[in-house]
């Protein structure tokens, strides 16, 4: 599904130059639950962008699909974002003022395609939240808001979500629900790539991939 | 969930800086359309006025034209005279239908302690060049009757059949005109012979008001009476119409440039508050272009923001002008020399229309930066913080 060859990420900070990530070769089957570990600064979450094509590589060849991205226009790149990809961040990024329906529904409104209520419904009782469609971020838990992140990230029927550190604001308990929400979606048939600090829930993936200096160590 | 209700809760998250923009830029589009209301009744107001006076030139003193006009319309205190023996020289001359003596003076009201504007004139005139002139009572018979005008009257609950005195002399009001709007209402009007003998000036004119018979034979009459009578101005009701017209016409461009440096102000105030919303939400940016969004669906909210703003602001502009016409009419007459009477500021859809068109393009232009920055943003950058 996503192909990874000699992948290099360079990219300057101040009069320094960094290398993100140097020659990573990676691929991806459809289906798969992969959780992305590795110390602060190896590359982690560098690799999950240039994965959702949010970035691009300084160097070496990325396919999804088959097709090559690391040298599609914008508009492409945000065409396979919308058709193809879901995430979920750390910080949830909830829009204060819209209702946990509205939010989840703000992808559609990029995708132009229509809202189908019933989907929603479905995708927000997925997460346990349908009781609180109307309701605003601010009267929701940490957990709650990235539940609403994870049914957003689901409602353009993407084949993988890329969860950065999904779990990196919320407690235990709530961390256990969200790797179990995770875990769910993925037994549906989603692939899941997730970054994360935290081994007890790596440790569950399907596969590991320990990043450091911007290397793959094993996978 | 649209992009324009994406744009509203984004004004709405910051109510009071958008507020605080709106008002800006809504008190612009109201001193606007205000400007252009009163300048458009202005010029209407005038034409009407003039035709209504029933009078075709004034021969005044040689002076000031803009006095003239002002005098020619209302009435103001000169300190030049012109002879009666003028009248007579006027009367005279072939096609004079009428020619209406008038002396303008001040005289001290010793009951009431003050200084009042007081307008001499034939009574028997006073329908013929007063025709805007709507009276409680009549007008005056005798040499003892006055007319007030509205505002003296309402000032000192004056009543017809009430007195007033000048000098030695009692006066019976016999008339008082309804409220005109203008100068008139703050006049005294009385009997031509005997203010003149008050202020003992049996001789003395300020002005002579002549209406002709045949009206395109006026620059004849006009050319005749000029040769006959040295140190006189005839003032033409064409001329004081020019005159008044330029005046007005300098203060309107005065105050539109105002006006529009006003709404520059406010245009550069929506582009800090909407580049300010911008900065704040970055995150949130980078989020929505990770999930789909393309430059331009970022380019459009922001966009439809400024826009959103500016029309709404436009429209609470016209409102604002509409509810404050009569202030606003009230203020501009306090600082014109001269405004016909009647109401000025009439509403007028398609300028209110061209005013929050025009808003919506300034929310146009003063958005297109910010919204551009906004597009602009690396989602990368803007996830990460």
């Amino acid at each position: 599904m996503i192909e990874l060859h000699g992948i290099e990420k360079e990219y300057t900070r101040g009069s320094e130059k960094v290398h993100a990530l140097t020659g990573v070769d990676l691929s991806i089957e459809s289906g798969e639950f992969i959780a992305i570990v590795g110390p602060s600064g190896s590359g982690k979450t560098t690799m999950l962008h240039i994965l959702g094509c949010l970035d691009q590589p300084s160097r070496g060849v990325m396919k999804i699909d088959g097709i090559e991205v690391e040298n599609l226009p914008e508009s492409k790149l945000v065409q396979i974002r919308r058709e193809k990809i879901g995430f979920v961040f750390q910080q949830f990024y909830l829009i204060p003022g819209l209702t946990v329906f509205d939010n989840v529904t703000l992808p559609l409104l990029f995708s132009r395609k229509e809202i189908d209520k019933g989907k929603i419904n479905s995708l927000l009782e997925l997460v346990g939240l349908a009781s609180r469609q109307g309701h605003n971020p601010n009267q929701l838990s940490g957990g709650e808001m990235q539940r609403v992140a994870i049914a957003r990230a689901m409602v353009n029927d993407p084949e993988v979500i890329f969860a950065d550190e999904p779990t990196g604001n919320l407690d235990s308990e709530n961390s256990e629900k969200i790797f179990d929400l995770l875990k769910s979606l993925h037994a549906r048939g989603l692939t899941i790539v997730m970054v994360t600090h935290n081994n007890d829930l790596a440790g569950r993936a399907e596969r590991i991939i320990s990043l450091k200096d911007g290397k793959i160590l094993n996978q | 969930m649209d992009f324009m209700k994406l744009a509203l809760n984004n004004l709405l998250r910051h109510k009071v800086r958008s507020i605080l923009t709106l008002v800006g830029i809504a008190t612009s589009v109201a001193v606007l359309f205000s400007i252009i209301s009163f300048n458009r009744g202005f010029e209407r107001g005038l034409t009407e006025e003039i035709n209504k006076t029933g009078l075709h030139f004034m021969v005044v003193p040689a002076g000031c034209p803009h006095e003239v006009a002002s005098l020619v319309l209302h009435g103001a205190v000169t300190p030049k005279f012109i002879s009666t023996t003028i009248l007579d020289e006027i009367k005279g001359i072939t096609d004079i239908e009428f020619a209406s003596p008038m002396l303008i003076t001040q005289l001290p009201n010793k009951d009431k302690d003050r200084l009042d504007l007081v307008h001499g004139l034939e009574m028997a005139h006073v329908t013929a060049i007063k025709t805007t002139w709507k009276l409680d009572g009549v007008v005056p018979t005798t040499i003892d009757g006055v007319i007030l005008g509205s505002e003296i009257a309402a000032h000192d609950g004056g009543k017809v059949g009430d007195k007033v005195r000048y000098g030695e002399r009692e006066f019976t009001i016999s008339g008082i005109v309804k409220q005109t709007g203008s100068q008139d209402d703050a006049f005294v009007y009385m009997p031509l012979e005997a203010l003149q003998e008050i202020v003992e000036k049996t001789d003395g004119l300020t002005a002579i008001g002549v209406k002709v018979s045949r009206p395109e034979r006026l620059e004849d009459i006009t050319g005749e009476l000029s040769m006959k009578v040295p140190g006189i101005q005839i003032v033409t009701m064409n001329e004081v119409m020019r005159s008044l017209g330029s005046l007005a016409n300098s203060a309107k461009v005065l105050s539109l440039s105002l006006a529009v440096i006003a709404m520059l102000i406010s245009a550069v105030g929506v582009m800090n508050s909407i580049l300010m919303a911008v900065f704040e939400r970055t995150q949130e940016i980078g989020m929505m272009r990770a999930i789909g969004a393309s430059r331009f669906d970022i380019f459009r909210i922001i966009i439809k923001e400024t826009v959103l703003l500016t029309s709404v602001a436009g429209m609470v502009g016209i409102l604002l002008s509409t509810v404050a016409a009569g202030i606003i009419e009230g203020f501009v007459r306090s600082v014109m020399p001269y405004v016909p009477s009647g109401k000025m500021i009439h509403f007028d859809p398609w300028l209110a229309v061209l005013c929050v068109v025009f808003s919506l393009v300034v929310g146009v232009l003063s958005g297109g930066y910010p919204a551009w920055k906004a597009s602009k943003i690396n989602p990368i950058e803007a996830i990460k913080g």
